[in-house]
């Protein structure tokens, strides 16, 4: 590993203005993704993450949105940059991959077509014709069947999955080191969803590319990242190796989520509440209206910094500062551990 | 079961669609009385003749002494081999009367449908583009002033400001200047405007609406995000679908003004076109060319409907052509 | 005849949209029967007793002959009545909740102020004055703040000055608006033409409504051949340019006021048809829909109660593009000459007003206006209505 991170996040501020006010969906997160490292951003809907992803690149329309913060691709200001150089980052170093892939091709064009026009966006030079044989290779990598014939049908032609794959051809166009996937299995059957995420662990491998994924299914967590960030309402509320987020829950709202799994405490109450409104956010701890372990200072405190639960496992709650317990939260250590290990694979 | 099978079938629809108007027209016109021979009984009644036998007389003359059924099978006969009569008030054939006026007719809804064709899509995606800002409301107000003015009465005022205030336009049409002149293009502009403003307001709504729902659809944030330019999005990801439902809306106003609002418009700034023949002709009672006329705005109905129709369906390459 | 109408009438009902009880029903049903019926009544007396050119309200001592346009027009008025106001006022709940969606939207509140003030004015405006008297003596008198050469008013009867180009006759209180070539005050003849604008309103709507309503839910019912019959002249109907049919028609047969408002409404009705129909099939999918066939109600039931009040929302729409189509209609037709010389409309006083345009332009840039800010009303109103009636496109009336 390099010194340098891929890409540093620090202090990112996303406020979109609307009737009702001013609505912050990103409040002050940072994060850091090493080259070839799979980051996963957690949340439950609404929790911001996908403004998150998106405000990276600055995808998030303005007006009504506003991005602030330092967002640095290999020490480069994304925030700094003009309309040109934004554009060759967008799809050139840095790719993307949306949520629903019925909407995210454009109706009205081949698939080939949308390639192509990928390929030419940031290599203007090239024929038409090489940029087809690019489409083709690339089509044939993410596993479309008889991809040359293909490549003149249009999106609908395709079923959600192979749309998925189409989409992923296409941010490879340019070898980007970084790809951004946000939620891309969310709206594919279970059997479909193994299949792209195996892809997705083979192309990064292949291509040795870091990714970002933003998810909210804590199984898909387990089995592809190295690294995770758990977000509530805008803000980071604990963030760690893989392991420790599954072995040692720190955040009681982590632990909440991972109790939510099929076959854990709460798979089917989930988690009472709801998410605080983003206009108006409550004073204190973000999570504290809906936390179990709540004490007064979580509701009149500001929202409580990270604290290092154990070396680079930060967690944003009170418990983990000093003077309070935090075996209050997940107990004796042994029992936590026990706990947490079953059911999660990890490679 | 292909693009091919759809449109024979499309074609052969609007045959029969064709063919049932001017069945109805003829019947029209059949079961009322015929004024040509009401004047020829009138005259003969003034000048003391017998009204009964001079009936006889011109009905004979006009072939109405004929059963129906064969009126009818040579009626239809003659409209599809293009021998649609002769006209008295004119002195000419029908065709040749009809064709004099296309002449005149094409040279300003040419322009006309070019000018709407492109300046509409632009003004819609725009407005969208600035949706909520002032100019989308000075575009939506000028789309309404369009749609809401008679386009009779805006000619009428933009004659007397410009023609007779201001002398800018001529008050008479011409017909002896080229097509391609100046001049011509002088005389015509104001007619175009006036048509062209009021055909553009519905489709720049439409055109408005429609890109709104694009400019926020996913798969405008997938192009953003693989790094095409802003302007390259609107021209072609948001422009492309737009378009479907545009191309409708654009043949069905340019139709119903064609059909309608242009008979105005020619009469108002006395272009000897097809509208004004109809309402000579109508004012003339010449009946052939009433029914010549108007079996020419019922063709172009028809094409424009079928065009209409097929465009769409090119257009999107979502629709499946073996359900329709 | 009558009876029939009201009874398919009375399927565009803003009561149901509440899917009230049934007693609701029977106040408008009996409110239309107790108008309807002494209506009726009269008609056959009209015909059955009086000759064709005796008056109907001689015998109450009015010199009126009720025209069949009158007959229409007061149909129209009493299901207007029983079917769209008095339920808004049994409802409270609902039109209030409308009334505060609708009124977000200032143009529209501004445009149903003024057709409002059209609908009033038009409707009792002719009862009180009297009609506009030719006077030659009086003719092209400027409206008030204009002027005219004085070369052009026989006799002036504003005040006159002397301008660079000659005497000048100005605008008088007598002809607030002026007066026309025939020495008629404008403002008298505006009012008389509310009154036809009106009728052309309530009267095509009425027949757009029936006919489309009926042929609609007729043939998403019937399915089979029925419906393709239906559907496949609607789009015959629809191929046919319109503005041809009404010169084809008026040129066979010669036309009234009421032969046009008549034609409007019979060549328009096939939008109301297709999006009844399509809904009929669509709605009959629904669950609720599914459910009131569960529990036993009849298609009757489903389709006044059910079908109606969820299309009515789109048919107002439709009509409030339809009916500005016809007032312009009316007018192209008047303009060209080939109007009703006695229906007193704009349209008529427009085309009349068009050899003095040079020097007395009021006489069309008035009707021409009022023509042009009715039907102007008239959209600002349907995309109004669109928002209120439906909460997705919400964000239109910001």
């Amino acid at each position: 590993m390099t010194t340098e991170p891929l890409l540093s996040v620090e202090n990112l501020h996303t406020t979109f203005t609307t009737d009702a006010g001013t609505l912050t969906a990103v409040d002050g997160i940072s994060f850091e993704i090493e080259e070839g490292e799979t980051m996963c951003l957690v949340g439950e809907s609404g929790s911001g993450k996908t403004v998150a992803s998106e405000s990276i690149t600055r995808l998030v329309q303005s007006p009504p949105g506003e991005v602030q913060g330092t967002v640095e691709f290999r020490g480069r200001d994304i925030g700094e940059m003009d309309d040109t150089e934004l554009r060759e980052i967008r799809g050139g170093d840095v790719a993307h991959i949306f949520q629903n892939p019925q909407d995210a091709l454009n109706h009205c064009y081949t698939v080939g077509w949308q390639i192509v026009e990928a390929v030419q966006s940031h290599e203007p030079n090239t024929g038409r014709e090489a940029a087809r044989e690019r489409a083709v290779e690339l089509l044939t990598e993410v596993g479309i069947a008889n991809a040359a014939a293909r490549l003149d049908d249009y999106p609908h032609e395709f079923s959600g999955g192979q749309k998925q794959r189409v989409m992923i051809a296409m941010a490879l166009v340019t070898n980007p080191e970084l790809l951004i996937a946000d939620e891309p299995t969310t709206a594919l059957d279970v059997t479909v969803q193994a299949q792209i995420l195996k892809l997705l662990d083979r192309l990064q491998d292949e291509y040795g590319m870091g990714i970002l994924f933003v998810t909210h299914d804590l199984g898909v967590v387990a089995q592809i990242a190295d690294s995770v960030v758990v977000m509530y309402a805008g803000k980071v509320m604990e963030r760690g190796s893989v392991l420790d987020i599954f072995e040692q829950p720190s955040h009681p709202y982590t632990r909440a989520l991972i109790e939510c799994l099929p076959g854990g405490e709460r798979s089917i109450d989930g988690i009472p509440g709801t998410l605080p409104d983003p206009v108006d956010p409550p004073e204190g701890c973000r999570f504290a209206p809906r936390c179990e372990h709540a004490v007064p200072e979580c509701r009149t405190d500001d929202h409580p910094e990270e604290s290092p639960v154990s070396g680079d496992h930060l967690a944003a709650c009170i418990y983990y500062k000093p003077g309070y317990d935090a075996t209050v939260i997940h107990g004796p250590e042994t029992d936590a551990q026990a706990n947490a290990t079953g059911g999660v694979t990890n490679d | 079961m292909g693009l091919e099978w759809y449109i024979a079938r499309r074609v052969a629809w609007a045959f029969v669609v064709t063919f049932i108007i001017i069945s109805v027209t003829w019947g029209l016109l059949a079961a009322s009385p015929n004024p040509q021979v009401s004047n020829a009984v009138r005259s003969a009644a003034m000048n003391g003749d017998d009204p009964a036998e001079a009936r006889e007389i011109q009905k004979k003359r006009l072939g109405l002494d004929e059963p129906l059924t064969k009126r009818y099978v040579d009626y239809m006969v003659s409209v599809y081999t293009l021998n649609w009569g002769w006209s008295q008030t004119r002195s000419q054939p029908v065709t040749e009367a009809v064709m004099n006026g296309l002449y005149y007719t094409v040279q300003y809804s040419i322009p006309w449908t070019i000018l709407v064709i492109l300046i509409s899509p632009l003004i819609g995606i725009y407005s969208a583009a600035n949706q909520y800002s002032w100019k989308d409301h000075a575009a939506t107000g000028f789309a309404f002033f369009g749609y809401a003015i008679p386009n009779f009465f805006f000619g009428i005022i933009l004659l007397l400001i410009f023609g007779l205030q201001l002398g800018w336009i001529p008050i008479t049409y011409n017909t002896d200047v080229g097509v391609f002149s100046l001049a011509n293009a002088r005389q015509l502009a104001i007619p175009i405007f006036v048509l062209v403003t009021g055909s553009i307001g519905g489709t720049m709504r439409v055109a408005r609406n429609e890109s709104a729902e694009f400019i926020n659809a996913d798969f405008v944030k997938t192009a953003l995000a693989k790094g095409v330019s802003p302007f390259r999005i609107y021209a072609r990801h948001i422009m492309r679908p737009t378009m479907v439902p545009l191309s409708t809306t654009v043949v069905g106003q340019l139709l119903a003004l064609f059909t309608g609002a242009s008979l105005l418009v020619e009469v108002v700034f006395s272009i000897p076109g097809l509208g004004r023949l109809l309402f000579r002709s109508i004012l003339a009672q010449d009946t052939s060319i009433v029914l010549g006329t108007s079996l020419f705005f019922v063709f172009i109905a028809t094409i424009g409907n079928l065009i209409q129709d097929l465009v769409y369906t090119v257009l999107d390459p979502r629709i499946s052509f073996s359900d329709r | 005849m009558a009876t029939d109408k009201s009874s398919r009438f009375d399927n565009v009902d803003w009561e149901a949209v509440t899917a009230d009880s049934g007693r609701a029903l029977s106040t408008n049903l009996l409110g239309t029967l107790l108008c309807v019926v002494p209506l009726i009544a009269l008609l056959v007396y009209d015909f059955v007793a009086l000759g064709q050119y005796e008056d109907t309200f001689a015998f109450v001592g009015i010199g009126y002959d009720v025209t069949q346009l009158d007959w229409l027009f007061a149909l129209s008025l009493i299901l207007f009545v029983f079917y769209a106001l008095l339920p808004l006022y049994q409802n409270p709940r609902i039109t209030r909740y409308y009334w505060r969606e609708f009124k977000r939207n200032r143009p529209a509140v501004v445009s149903l102020a003024f057709l409002t003030f059209v609908f009033v004015v038009g409707l009792l405006g002719p009862i009180f004055i009297s009609q506009p008297e030719i006077d030659l003596v009086t003719q092209y008198q400027p409206p008030i703040g204009m002027s005219v050469q004085n070369t052009y008013p026989v006799q002036c009867l504003g005040e006159v000055t002397s301008g660079a180009s000659g005497q000048l006759c100005h605008g008088s209180l007598a002809h607030p608006l002026g007066t026309d070539s025939r020495g008629r005050d404008i403002l008298v003849m505006l009012i008389y033409g509310m009154q036809v604008t009106v009728k052309i309103a309530f009267i095509t709507s009425l027949i757009v409504i029936t006919i489309g309503t009926a042929v609609g839910t007729v043939a998403a019912y019937s399915g089979g051949m029925i419906d393709e019959v239906l559907m496949r002249y609607v789009d015959v109907q629809q191929s046919f340019p319109t503005f041809i049919a009404y010169l084809l028609i008026l040129y066979a047969y010669g036309g009234g006021l009421f032969l046009f408002i008549v034609l409007f409404g019979t060549f328009a009705w096939e939008g109301t048809a297709r999006y009844v129909r399509s809904n009929a099939l669509t709605k009959s999918e629904d669950e609720f829909m599914k459910s009131a066939e569960l529990t036993g109600a009849s298609t009757y039931h489903i389709i006044t109660r059910h079908l109606i009040p969820n299309t009515a929302s789109s048919i107002i729409t439709i009509l409030t593009l339809l009916v500005p189509g016809f007032i312009l209609a009316e007018a192209q037709l008047a303009f060209l000459g080939l109007g009703d010389p006695t229906a007193p409309s704009w349209g008529q006083l427009l085309s009349t007003g068009r050899d003095a345009l040079p020097y007395a332009p009021w006489i069309t840039l008035m009707p021409g206006f009022l023509i042009f800010l009715t039907i102007l009303a008239f959209n600002f109103l349907g995309d109004a209505v669109l928002d209120a009636l439906n909460p997705e496109a919400q964000a239109e009336s910001e």
